[in-house]
C-alpha cells in the first residue's frame, strides 16, 4: 500500500515534468489578462435610502396636502379643542380646535419652502462673495475675511430675530430673506477657500498658461471642484434655515399663528403644557426632526467623500 | 546565532471594500547583529509596509495572514500591542521618509527625544536624561545641542529634521533600526550626508538596519546585503556583491540596466517595459513576467519557487530551474545589452543632435525675483539669472529644493511677473501660493523670440502667440490634471481655449491623436486622472502640451514624482518628441543623471544664483564652480557603475 | 502687547459707533419704551417735548458724541424701559445668565474634549458610531422643542424638576433650590452647542492621528494613550481654542430661547426687548459686554495659541514648511 502511492507519486511527478517541458522555454513578454476586479457594489450601496424614502414621502405629502387632508387645517373647531387623537382626529386637535394631522401636511409646505428659499439666497450671497473674495488681492481679501468672521461671532439666531424685530410683522418673504441674509457667512468661507485653494493648484495654472480667461477658470476649473465641498454646508443650511423658522415663530416673532407652519404650530405648545397635551408638542415636533434628519442624513452623502488614509494609532 | 531578525513566509493583506490586496507575499529573509540590509523596489511593491509588519505599525485593516516573526529567537508574530510597545525602541525603531512630517510641529526636538529616551527608563533624573539628550543630538551630527533642544521643528532645515528623528529614533538604543525612504525627500548633497550618518552609527553603536530605498544607487553605496522587492515578494537576496556583480533575477537586470548610468553615451535610457501590476490583481503565475523579455511559458502558469544560487543568493525565477534554457547569467545578460546598444556609440550630451539653430528663442537677462513675507522678511527666490535657450536646444535647470528653479521657470511662462509690476500689474500674482501674506517684485527682463514678455504692452499685444507657442509641464501630474475633467477633455483644452478648430477633424479625435502619440491607449479617453497611474498622468499632461505644437516646452521636475523605471520612460519620450517636434526644451530637475543624459546645456543654480551654464559635457567633465563640483561628487558617490 | 490693547481700543471705539449708528437708524420709535402705549397718543408738541428730555432730537453725530463722553465717565444713560441706570438693570440679571452661560460654556469645552477624544481613539468602533448618532438626532432637535418636552417629562408629568424661573419666588439664596432651576436650562444649553464642537475635536483628531509623527511616536515605544494626550490632543488645541473663543457669543447668545421657555431672568431677553423697543442705552451697554467679552476671548485664546505653537505669529512660518526652511535661512 504504502510502496504503491510512493511509485503513483514518482509517476506524477515524472509526468508532471514531461507535460511540462514545453513551459521552460522563453515566451518573451506576452500580454496577461489582468482580471477586472468585478464591481460587486449595488447601485443602492450607500446611499441613504431611508432618509431619501422619508423625506420623499415628507415632501410629496406636503405638496399633494389637498388629497392627504382629512379636515380643513384652517376651520376651528370650537367643539372639539384639545382633543387627544382618536379616530376622527387621527393627531388631535390643538388649542383653537384645528385638526394637527391636516395641519403638518399644510404647514409643512411652507416650512420646507421657506428652508429652500432662504438657503438659496444664502447660497447666492456666499458664492458671489466667496468667489469674489478668492479671487480678490490679498488686501481686499483680508478685509472681507474679517467682516466675515465679525458676522459670524454674532449669535446666527440672535440676528436673525433682531431683524425681525426691525422689521416688524412677517410674512413667508421676509422670514426667507432675514433667515437667507444671516446664514451665508460660513459657506462664503468655505467657497472663498476652495477657491484661494483650486486658483493656485497647478490645473489651474496650467489653464492660465494656455490663455484661459477668468470666467472660464470659474466655469470649468474652480465651480465644478467647489461645488462639492459646498453640498453638504448647503444642506445644513436648509436644516437651520427650518430650524430658525420654527423658533421664530414659536417665539412669536415668525409667522404670526394663522398662518400655519410647523413652527407656528409649536408656538401654541407652551400653552398645552400645563393641560399635558402631549400631542400638540410631540408630533409636529417629530416631523419636524424627522425631516431634520433625513437632510442631514442627504448632506453627509452629498459630503465630498475624502480617501481618508489608515490611521496610524 | 547572531541572527536577530527572522522572518519566515510572512504574507500581509489589506482588507480594502475592494476585496483583500495582499501587500507582502511570503517574504522571508534574516538580519545579523550589525547588519545592514537594503530592500529595493518600486512603490507599491510591499517594502514600506514589510518594515510596519514586522514592527506592527500597521494599521487595522492590515493582517498578518501567515508566517512568523523572530526576533532574538523569540516568536513575536502574535504579540498584542502592550508587549510591541516595550520592544517598539528598545528593540527596533524607525525613521520615515518625509522628516517635514514626522515630528511634532508644536513640541521641542530635545523634548521628543527626552520623551524617547524616558519611555525606556522612566526613573532617569532630569539632568541625566538632558545630558542623554545632548548626547543623542551629538550623535547625529547637531551642532550646538544644548541650544537647538530647545528649538521647534519648524526653525530646522530638512537634513536637520531628518538627523533629529534619528536621534529620537537612537533614544532607546535599539538593536535594528528601519529606515523607510529616508533621504528620498531630501536634496543630493543632504542624501550623501545621511547615507553616512548612518554608516557611521552603524560603526560606533553596532545597529543593524533594513534600509528601503528605491534607488539601486543608494543600496549599492551603504548595503552588506540587497533584498529586491516585486509585487509583495521578494524575488532576490543576496550579498551586496552577488547581487551587482551575479544578478540573477530578471526583474534586478532591469532595475540595473534602468540606472542612467547605464545608458550613459546611448541613445535611449534603458526602461522595463509596461508598469508594475496593481496589488488589487495580480495575474496568474509570475506577476513580472508580462515585462520580461526572458519569462519562460511556465511563467504565465505558475509562480516560481526561491532557488538556491549560493548559500547566501536566493532568486525566484524560473530562469534558475535546472530544465530552463541556459541564458547568459546577470553579468552576461548585462553586457549583451551592452553590445545591442553599442553599435551606435553617442558621446553624453547631444551631439547626435542637428536640430540646434542659432536662433535664440528665449533670452532671460537678470532675471531677479523676491518673495517678500508682511515687512520685515524678504526671500530672494531668483537673483540675477541670465541664461539663453536656442531654437530646438534642451537646456537643464539643476538645483537643490528652493534654489529657485521652479520660480525661473514661471517667470519665463508669465505666472510671476516680475520688473517692477508684479504687486501692482498682475493681480497679486504672488499670493498664487496658496493665498498667503506674501508680496512679491521682481527685475529683469525675459525675451522671448525678441519680445520683452516682462512688459505688459507687449505681453498683451502678443498674448495669443505666446499662450500658444509657449507650453508648460508641471511636476505633479496629480495636481496640475483638473480631478473633474474627462482626459479626453483635458488633453484638447488648449484647441478649445482659443477656438481653434482641431487639425484632425474634431476635438477628440485630435485628443485620440495626441494620447497615442505619447503612448497612451484610446481607452483612457474617457477616464478621469484619478483613474491614471502617476506616469500615465504625466503622459496626459505632456499630450495636452504638445497639443498645441509648442516651440518651447518648459517642464518644472517632470519626472521628479515618479518611480526609477517610468521616470526613464518618460525621459525617452521626451527625446523622442523633442527629435519629432524639434522644440526647444527647458527641462527642470534635480537629477543630474537625467539631466546629463538628456540636455544639450545645462546651468546649475544655486540659492536663487545661475552660478554656472556650460555644455553638458563640460560641465560633468569640468565643473567650474564648488558648488556643481559638489554636486557632482555626491552623484559619484551614490553611483555604482554595474559590470 | 502694545499692539494688542490698541487694536482692542480701536475695535470697541467702532463697535460702539455701529451699535450707535444702526440702532438709530433702524424703524421703530424709542418713545414706546419709555411711555408705553401713551407714546402713540402724544401730539406733535408733546412728542417733542419728550424727545428733547430724552435728548433725541439732535443729529446722530451729536447724540453720539454726548453718549461717549458720558460714558467716558461711567455713565450710560438710563434704561428707557426700566427708567433706572441701564447697568444698574444689567446688574441685576447679570449674574444669572453667567451662570447658565459660564457654566455651560464650561460644560461644553470639557465634555467635547472628552467626548471627541473618545470618538477618535474608537475610530469607526460601536462607541464612536453610537456616540455619532446620538449628537447627529440630537443636533437636529431644536431648542425650545427639546425644552418643551423636558419639561412635558420632568415638570408637567413626574414633577421632579421646576418648569420656570431662577428660584423659588420668595425662597431666594438656597443653593439646592437654584441648582433644581438650572438643571433643565443647562440640558438644552449644552445639548444644544455639544455637539458641534465634539465633531470638530473628533475630526480634527482623526486627521491629526493620521499625520506621520504619530508613527514616529509609535516607533519610539510610546504609550498610545499618551500619543493621543501629549501629542495630538496638544497638537489641535490651538485650533480649538480659537474656534472656542467665537463660541462664547454663540453659548451665551443661544441662551436667549432658553430664558425665555424657562421665564429665566437673563440677559437674553433682556437684549431683546432693547433691540425691539429702541432702548438705546440698554442696548448700547450690552452690545459693548458682548463686543468687550468675544474680543477679549479672541485675544487669550490667540496669546495661548502662540505659546503652544511656535509657528504662530511669527510671519515666515509658512514659507518654511514650503521650502524646507533653507529660503528662511538665506537671509
Amino acid at each position: 500500500m504504502n510502496e504503491k502511492t510512493n511509485t503513483l507519486a514518482v509517476l506524477t511527478e515524472r509526468e508532471v515534468a514531461e507535460e511540462m517541458a514545453g513551459e521552460f522555454e522563453i515566451a518573451g513578454i506576452r500580454d496577461t489578462a489582468c482580471a477586472k476586479p468585478v464591481q460587486k457594489k449595488k447601485r443602492y450601496e450607500g446611499k441613504p435610502i431611508v432618509s431619501m424614502l422619508l423625506l420623499g414621502l415628507i415632501i410629496a405629502g406636503c405638496l399633494n396636502c389637498s388629497l392627504i387632508m382629512t379636515k380643513d387645517p384652517l376651520y376651528l373647531d370650537l367643539q372639539n379643542y384639545n382633543v387627544p387623537p382618536n379616530r376622527e382626529f387621527l393627531f388631535g386637535t390643538d388649542t383653537m380646535g384645528r385638526d394637527i394631522f391636516s395641519m403638518i401636511w399644510y404647514g409643512g409646505r411652507i416650512s420646507l419652502f421657506i428652508g429652500i428659499v432662504s438657503t438659496v439666497i444664502s447660497t447666492v450671497i456666499a458664492v458671489i462673495f466667496g468667489a469674489f473674495s478668492g479671487s480678490a488681492p490679498v488686501w481686499a481679501d483680508r478685509f472681507l475675511m474679517r467682516l466675515t468672521e465679525l458676522l459670524l461671532s454674532v449669535p446666527g439666531l440672535l440676528a436673525v430675530i433682531f431683524m425681525q424685530a426691525v422689521l416688524g410683522e412677517a410674512n413667508v418673504f421676509s422670514i426667507s430673506l432675514v433667515i437667507g441674509l444671516t446664514g451665508w457667512m460660513s459657506i462664503a468661507k468655505v467657497v472663498r477657500t476652495e477657491v484661494r485653494k483650486l486658483r493656485s493648484s497647478e490645473y489651474v495654472i496650467a489653464a492660465r498658461c494656455m490663455g484661459g480667461n477668468f470666467f472660464y477658470i470659474l466655469r470649468r476649473h474652480l465651480a465644478p471642484n467647489f461645488v462639492s465641498s459646498i453640498m453638504f454646508m448647503v444642506a445644513m443650511n436648509v436644516r437651520s434655515a427650518i430650524v430658525a423658522e420654527s423658533t421664530l415663530s414659536f417665539m412669536g416673532i415668525g409667522l404670526p399663528v394663522e398662518l400655519i407652519s410647523w413652527g407656528s404650530m409649536l408656538s401654541l405648545a407652551e400653552n398645552a403644557l400645563p393641560t399635558n397635551s402631549w400631542w400638540m408638542i410631540l408630533i409636529p415636533g417629530a416631523f419636524l426632526i424627522v425631516t431634520l434628519l433625513c437632510i442631514t442624513d442627504l448632506g453627509n452623502y452629498l459630503r465630498k467623500n475624502v480617501n481618508r488614509r489608515e490611521s496610524n494609532l | 546565532m547572531n541572527e536577530i531578525l527572522e522572518v519566515n513566509n510572512l504574507s500581509v493583506s489589506f482588507h480594502t471594500l475592494n476585496g483583500d490586496i495582499q501587500a507582502v507575499r511570503d517574504v522571508s529573509f534574516s538580519l545579523r547583529a550589525g547588519e545592514i540590509l537594503v530592500i529595493v523596489g518600486e512603490s507599491g511593491c510591499g517594502k514600506s509596509v514589510l518594515c510596519k509588519a514586522i514592527m506592527k505599525l500597521l494599521p487595522s485593516a492590515a493582517k498578518i495572514r501567515s508566517g512568523s516573526i523572530r526576533v532574538k529567537g523569540a516568536d513575536i508574530t502574535g504579540y498584542r500591542e502592550r508587549d510591541m510597545q516595550r520592544l517598539r525602541g528598545k528593540l527596533f525603531s524607525m525613521i520615515l521618509q518625509d522628516p517635514m512630517t514626522a515630528l511634532n510641529p508644536v513640541m521641542p526636538v530635545g523634548t521628543q527625544i527626552a520623551e524617547a529616551v524616558k519611555v525606556h527608563q522612566p526613573k532617569i533624573t532630569k539632568k541625566e536624561l538632558k545630558k542623554r539628550v545632548i548626547e543623542l543630538l551629538t550623535l547625529v551630527g547637531i551642532e550646538r545641542p544644548e541650544e537647538r533642544m530647545n528649538m521647534y521643528p519648524c526653525h530646522f532645515s530638512g537634513g536637520m529634521r531628518q538627523r533629529s528623528v534619528m536621534a529620537a529614533a537612537l533614544a532607546g538604543n535599539p538593536e535594528i533600526l528601519f529606515a523607510d525612504e529616508p533621504t528620498t525627500a531630501l536634496d543630493v548633497t543632504i542624501q550623501a550626508q545621511i547615507l553616512n550618518l548612518l554608516r557611521d552609527i552603524r560603526h560606533k553603536l553596532g545597529t543593524a538596519a533594513v534600509f528601503v530605498t528605491h534607488d539601486l544607487g543608494i543600496a549599492a553605496r551603504i548595503a552588506d546585503r540587497v533584498a529586491v522587492m516585486y509585487a509583495g515578494k521578494i524575488v532576490e537576496i543576496g550579498t551586496a556583491e552577488e547581487i551587482f556583480t551575479d544578478p540573477r533575477h530578471p526583474y534586478t537586470w532591469g532595475l540595473m540596466k534602468s540606472l542612467p548610468a547605464f545608458s550613459k553615451g546611448r541613445d535611449e535610457l534603458y526602461t522595463i517595459p509596461g508598469m508594475p501590476p496593481t496589488p488589487h490583481h495580480l495575474p496568474k503565475g509570475d506577476a513580472f513576467a508580462c515585462r520580461n523579455e526572458y519569462a519562460l511559458a511556465i511563467d504565465y502558469e505558475e509562480e516560481p519557487p526561491v532557488f538556491r544560487v549560493t548559500d547566501t543568493h536566493y532568486a525566484a525565477t524560473w530562469l534558475l530551474d535546472e530544465r530552463a534554457p541556459k541564458i547568459p547569467s546577470g553579468a552576461a545578460v548585462l553586457k549583451a545589452a551592452d553590445l545591442r546598444n553599442g553599435g551606435k556609440q553617442y558621446p553624453a550630451g547631444g551631439v547626435m543632435k542637428t536640430g540646434i539653430k542659432e536662433e535664440i528663442l528665449l533670452d532671460v537677462r537678470h532675471l531677479s525675483y523676491t518673495f517678500s513675507i508682511r515687512d520685515k522678511l524678504s526671500v530672494k527666490a531668483a537673483e540675477d539669472v541670465s541664461f539663453q535657450i536656442r531654437r530646438g536646444e534642451i537646456f537643464g535647470l539643476i538645483g537643490e529644493s528652493g534654489s529657485g528653479k521652479s520660480t525661473v521657470a514661471r517667470c519665463i511662462m508669465n505666472i510671476y511677473r516680475p520688473p517692477g509690476q508684479g504687486a501692482a500689474g498682475g493681480r497679486g500674482e504672488a499670493d498664487i501660493r496658496r493665498g498667503s501674506d506674501m508680496e512679491a517684485s521682481g527685475a529683469g527682463r525675459i525675451l522671448y523670440k525678441g519680445i520683452d514678455i516682462c512688459e505688459p504692452g507687449q505681453f498683451r499685444r502678443n498674448k495669443r502667440m505666446l499662450e500658444t507657442t509657449r507650453q508648460m509641464i508641471f511636476q505633479d501630474s496629480n495636481s496640475s490634471l483638473n480631478p473633474r475633467m474627462k482626459v479626453g477633455d483635458i488633453i484638447a483644452e488648449p484647441l478649445k481655449i482659443h477656438r481653434i478648430n482641431p487639425p484632425r477633424g474634431s476635438l477628440r479625435a485630435e485628443a485620440e491623436f495626441q494620447m497615442r502619440y505619447v503612448g497612451l491607449d484610446a481607452g483612457y479617453l474617457d477616464k478621469y486622472p484619478a483613474e491614471l497611474s502617476g506616469g500615465q498622468r504625466q503622459r496626459v499632461a505632456i499630450a495636452r502640451a504638445l497639443t498645441m505644437e509648442p516651440e518651447l516646452l518648459v517642464a518644472d521636475e517632470p519626472i521628479a514624482s515618479l518611480d526609477v523605471s517610468i521616470q526613464a520612460q518618460i525621459v525617452n519620450l521626451f527625446r523622442h518628441l523633442q527629435k519629432e517636434h524639434g522644440f526647444s526644451f527647458l527641462f527642470i530637475a534635480h537629477d543630474l543623471a537625467m539631466v546629463e543624459f538628456l540636455c544639450d546645456r545645462v546651468g546649475v543654480m544655486y540659492q536663487g544664483k545661475l552660478v554656472e551654464t556650460a555644455p553638458v559635457k563640460e560641465l560633468f567633465s569640468n565643473p567650474k564652480h564648488d558648488y556643481t563640483k559638489k554636486l557632482l561628487s555626491c552623484l559619484n558617490d551614490i553611483r555604482y557603475a554595474p559590470i | 502687547m502694545g499692539r494688542r490693547i490698541l487694536y482692542f481700543i480701536l475695535s470697541i471705539f467702532f463697535l460702539s459707533a455701529v451699535t450707535f449708528y444702526m440702532a438709530r437708524l433702524a424703524p421703530g420709535d424709542p418713545l414706546v419704551s419709555y411711555y408705553g402705549d401713551r407714546a402713540k397718543k402724544m401730539g406733535p408738541k408733546e412728542r417733542k417735548w419728550a424727545e428733547e428730555k430724552l435728548g433725541l432730537d439732535d443729529p446722530i453725530t451729536v447724540q453720539y458724541i454726548r453718549w461717549l463722553e458720558r460714558a467716558f465717565q461711567g455713565d450710560f444713560g438710563i434704561s428707557y424701559k426700566y427708567k433706572t441706570d441701564a447697568v444698574e438693570v444689567i446688574k441685576g440679571r447679570a449674574g444669572n445668565t453667567l451662570i447658565l452661560g459660564g457654566i455651560g460654556f464650561v460644560l461644553i469645552f470639557v465634555l467635547s474634549l472628552l467626548l471627541g477624544v473618545l470618538c477618535a481613539w474608537y475610530e469607526d468602533r460601536l462607541p464612536d458610531r453610537v456616540i455619532c448618532k446620538i449628537g447627529t438626532v440630537t443636533s437636529c432637535i431644536p431648542e425650545f422643542w427639546l425644552s418643551l418636552v423636558l419639561i412635558l417629562i420632568f415638570s408637567v408629568n413626574l414633577r421632579l424638576l421646576p418648569s420656570s424661573g431662577a428660584y423659588t419666588v420668595g425662597g431666594e439664596g438656597g443653593i439646592g433650590d437654584r441648582i433644581r432651576h438650572l438643571i433643565l436650562p443647562m440640558v438644552v444649553v449644552v445639548a444644544g452647542h455639544l455637539w458641534y464642537y465634539a465633531y470638530m475635536v473628533r475630526n480634527r483628531l482623526l486627521e491629526e492621528v493620521r499625520a506621520d509623527y504619530v508613527l514616529l511616536a509609535r516607533a519610539k515605544g510610546l504609550h498610545k494613550r499618551s500619543i493621543m494626550f501629549r501629542h495630538c490632543l496638544w497638537n489641535i488645541m490651538p485650533s480649538y481654542l480659537s474656534i472656542m473663543a467665537v463660541s462664547v457669543s454663540h453659548i451665551l447668545g443661544g441662551t436667549y430661547i432658553v430664558e425665555t421657555v424657562f421665564s429665566y431672568p437673563g440677559l437674553g431677553t433682556l437684549a431683546y426687548e432693547s433691540a425691539r423697543y429702541q432702548d438705546y442705552n440698554l442696548l448700547m451697554v450690552l452690545c459693548l459686554m458682548s463686543g468687550i467679552l468675544v474680543i477679549l476671548c479672541n485675544m487669550a485664546a490667540q496669546v495661548i495659541n502662540e505659546m503652544i505653537d511656535p509657528r504662530m505669529g511669527t510671519a515666515p512660518a509658512t514659507l518654511k514648511s514650503r521650502k524646507g526652511g533653507r529660503l528662511a535661512n538665506k537671509r
